[in-house]
């Protein structure tokens, strides 16, 4: 939540409270069910909702649903804070970030999705056995229905990479740190750097760090989160110290420049950068921006030079919730069950180019036809399956804070070791924890 | 009889008088209880909970104590507050004194020049915020520009560490200076030509005639100039909200900042209403220093 701010959040209630009406209500005069749907306000995004909710509607003509965009705000987790606090939720939303769910569960403020009877059979559907666990919540419940994953991925100027004299994108910290050396340069001759083998944004803001730091960590880490299925701080310090060094030598080497670029276009596409770590969803935005001539592909992130099994990567989970205000929870059930269902899926993929949480996704001919026609889609769809969501901890945003500081540190000012780093991180978030314990 | 008819009467109007000052000071009451009153009894409160607007309130007793005596970031806030002051105070009085003293001698477009230094001061604190911002911008910054153009080299104002809070503090210094002229102004109008007369006499010269007359009896202004920078001064918001988010490193990461960050980033409204008190002590016990030190009887 870049989020930020009071002025944020208390013009969220204000507005929610001064717009108030009862999130679902029935219509007397036509004896239909109503629902809100809060979707992601982008434009693709909300026109594949409006797109799926209309053809449900259709072989449900006893309900209307309404389709609205999140609201605006800092973020959308403020804005739902505000309307969790104001009492005007939506009945359901397809945009919750795992990090909050446990904030409204505490709150009371959603439905417990295990209490309809075919959820498990959905779920298995969904996720493996093993990754179950992550969505459950501290009392035992589901409340969040995953929908999809984006996994942080290495976007690669293959041209450049290719001038450099490399076939293949890097794929571990050496290899990485030998195409900066070829690829970093003053093109112009002006004394100054102008293309960078990466770029991040270096202000310590918490979620900014999914596309380094955590992502990273994961990687490093074989595919560890920050806690354990017990809830207890389990931070793999060696691979933590790794990512944090790793950071440090491209930052002292000027292969990642340390600035805040908040204007002048992307410098991906304008071929100063050689890669770029993002999501699947940065795919359609290159379709529609990138120039012709822009050769690029995508491999996973890179990892230490001894690493050895499936590169894991940071999973940006976005599910979907019922939020108890609704008066018709079977009814919003029934509408979140088709939004996950085999066609909302593939039209997920088409339409944003974002990766359904579906097993089995690369193996099922229904999805093929997508997969011909966008291929760099499969390695997203084929990461999907190694990737990790966050710890479903409260104060996971200071948490993560707590590990931005300590990055803005040690790999962009390079003021501290990447042991201290590590060790400062683990002692503020023992801190918080037996604050909040 | 009559006697007792007067006595009635006289409660009567008292009573009527009484009622119409408790109407003509309701408003005042109203909004000292509403603004006031009910945050700092609900912040009393709140320091012995956990709240994060969503979820109920718990009651935690001295936990909130607890966390906030092993935060190395609330002292840390503390320090760089510290340090603003440091820079902020001193430079804020050597700036609106030299203008002052300026301003009060017979000077061409007087009334121009005073109005002018006052400006920044009504100015929102945003927009000479986001002024300053592209003032100090690392490679497109004006200042920069001209410090190239005159053969030096870009100084990083808000990108180092060490020079983040100082360039903060000189922006400060800028906006409230204003305020400051206009209280030594007066000051300096009200000191007795008398003195000066006296000190001519005696054959002092201009710098002991201001060392000897002016400064002393500018001693009551100077209180008030130095409590009410220490107290804006500790406020410090708005200028590292905007310009650095508290960075690089938490250099410019003010107590208000920090405060503010609790309470409304993270919702820990319990946490952020102890750290309030806790600001508040050391903010008292600070002005409580400088009366003692600052002031002095200056006619005796």
């Amino acid at each position: 939540m870049g989020s930020r701010g009071l002025l944020g959040v208390l013009a969220g209630v204000l507005l929610l409270m001064g717009c108030h009406r009862p999130a679902s209500m029935s219509i007397a005069e036509s004896g239909k069910t109503r629902l809100v749907y809060w979707t992601a306000p982008n434009p693709d995004e909300l026109a594949l909702a409006r797109e799926l909710v209309a053809e449900w509607m259709a072989a449900n003509p006893d309900v209307e649903v309404v389709v609205q965009p999140i609201p605006a705000g800092q973020s959308s987790e403020e804005v739902l804070l505000a309307a969790v606090a104001a009492g005007t939720t939506p009945d359901l939303c397809s945009n919750i970030w795992p990090g909050i769910v446990e904030d409204f569960v505490e709150a009371g403020a959603l439905v417990p999705l295990d209490q309809f009877p075919d959820f498990d059979s959905l779920l298995d559907a969904r996720i493996p056995e093993t990754v179950r666990a992550s969505f459950r919540s501290r009392d035992g419940h589901f409340y969040q229905l995953p929908w999809k994953t984006n996994p942080v991925m290495m976007f690669y100027n293959v041209q450049l990479l290719r001038e450099a004299g490399l076939e293949q994108p890097p794929r571990t910290y050496g290899e990485y740190l030998e195409a900066a050396r070829r690829i970093v340069a003053d093109t112009d001759g002006d004394g100054l750097l102008d293309r960078w083998m990466g770029y991040r944004d270096i202000r310590p803001i918490w979620w900014q760090r999914y596309f380094d730091y955590y992502a990273f960590y994961i990687a490093a880490s074989g595919g560890r989160t920050l806690f354990d299925r017990q809830g207890n701080l389990a931070i793999d310090t060696m691979a933590s110290n790794r990512v944090f060094a790793f950071f440090a030598r491209l930052y002292a080497m000027g292969a990642f420049p340390k600035a805040v670029w908040t204007s002048g276009g992307s410098r991906f596409i304008q071929e100063q950068l050689a890669t770029d770590f993002t999501g699947p969803w940065h795919l359609i935005w290159l379709e529609k921006n990138a120039p012709p001539d822009l050769t690029y592909d995508v491999a996973p992130i890179p990892v230490p030079d001894d690493h050895e099994g499936p590169v894991y990567t940071y999973g940006d989970y976005k599910n979907i919730v019922i939020f108890s205000t609704t008066q018709h929870p079977e009814v919003a059930w029934r509408l979140a069950r088709f939004l996950v269902s085999r066609k909302a899926d593939r039209r997920l993929l088409e339409r944003t180019r974002q990766i359904p949480v579906r097993r089995g996704l690369l193996d099922d001919p229904y999805f093929a036809p997508v997969f011909e026609r966008y291929p760099i889609l499969r390695h997203f769809a084929a990461q999907a399956a190694y990737t990790r969501s966050v710890d479903s901890v409260p104060d996971l945003k200071e948490i993560l804070d707590a590990l931005a500081q300590e990055f803005e540190a040690a790999a962009v000012y390079g003021v501290r070791s990447p042991a201290e780093a590590t060790r400062r991180a683990l002692r503020r978030i023992q801190m918080i924890l037996d604050w909040n314990a | 009889m009559p006697e007792r008819v007067t006595k009635n009467r006289r409660w009567r109007v008292r009573l009527r008088e009484a009622q119409q000052g408790y109407v003509l000071v309701a408003p005042y009451l109203l909004h000292l209880s509403v603004f006031f009153g009910y945050p700092l009894l609900f912040a009393f409160v709140l320091m012995f909970h956990r709240w994060d607007i969503v979820t109920p309130m718990e009651f935690v007793g001295l936990k909130n104590f607890w966390r906030l005596m092993r935060d190395d970031l609330f002292f840390r806030a503390l320090l760089n507050t510290g340090i603003f002051l440091t820079i902020h105070i001193p430079l804020q009085i050597v700036v609106a004194l030299f203008f002052a003293e300026l301003l009060n001698r017979p000077l061409k477009g007087r009334g121009f020049f005073r109005a002018a230094y006052f400006m920044p001061v009504v100015v929102s604190g945003v927009v000479i915020t986001i002024l300053f911002q592209q003032l100090f911008a690392f490679d497109t910054g004006l200042i920069n520009r001209m410090l190239q153009a005159l053969g030096g080299e870009p100084v990083p104002w808000l990108v180092s560490p060490a020079l983040a809070m100082p360039s903060i503090a000189i922006m400060a210094t800028w906006k409230n200076v204003g305020l400051y002229i206009v209280l030594f102004l007066a000051g300096l109008q009200h000191i007795p030509r008398h003195l000066y007369e006296a000190a001519e006499l005696d054959g002092a010269n201009a710098w002991q005639r201001w060392w000897h007359v002016t400064l002393p009896m500018l001693n009551p202004t100077m209180v008030t100039v130095v409590v009410l920078s220490t107290i804006g001064g500790f406020s410090l918001f708005i200028e590292p909200y905007i310009l650095t988010g508290g960075g690089p490193l938490n250099a410019t990461l003010s107590a208000v900042l920090y405060i503010y960050n609790q309470a409304f980033y993270f919702n820990h409204m319990g946490y952020a209403a102890a750290l309030g008190f806790c600001f508040a002590i050391v903010i008292f016990l600070v002005v409580l220093l400088q009366r003692r030190f600052v002031e002095t009887d200056t006619w005796s």
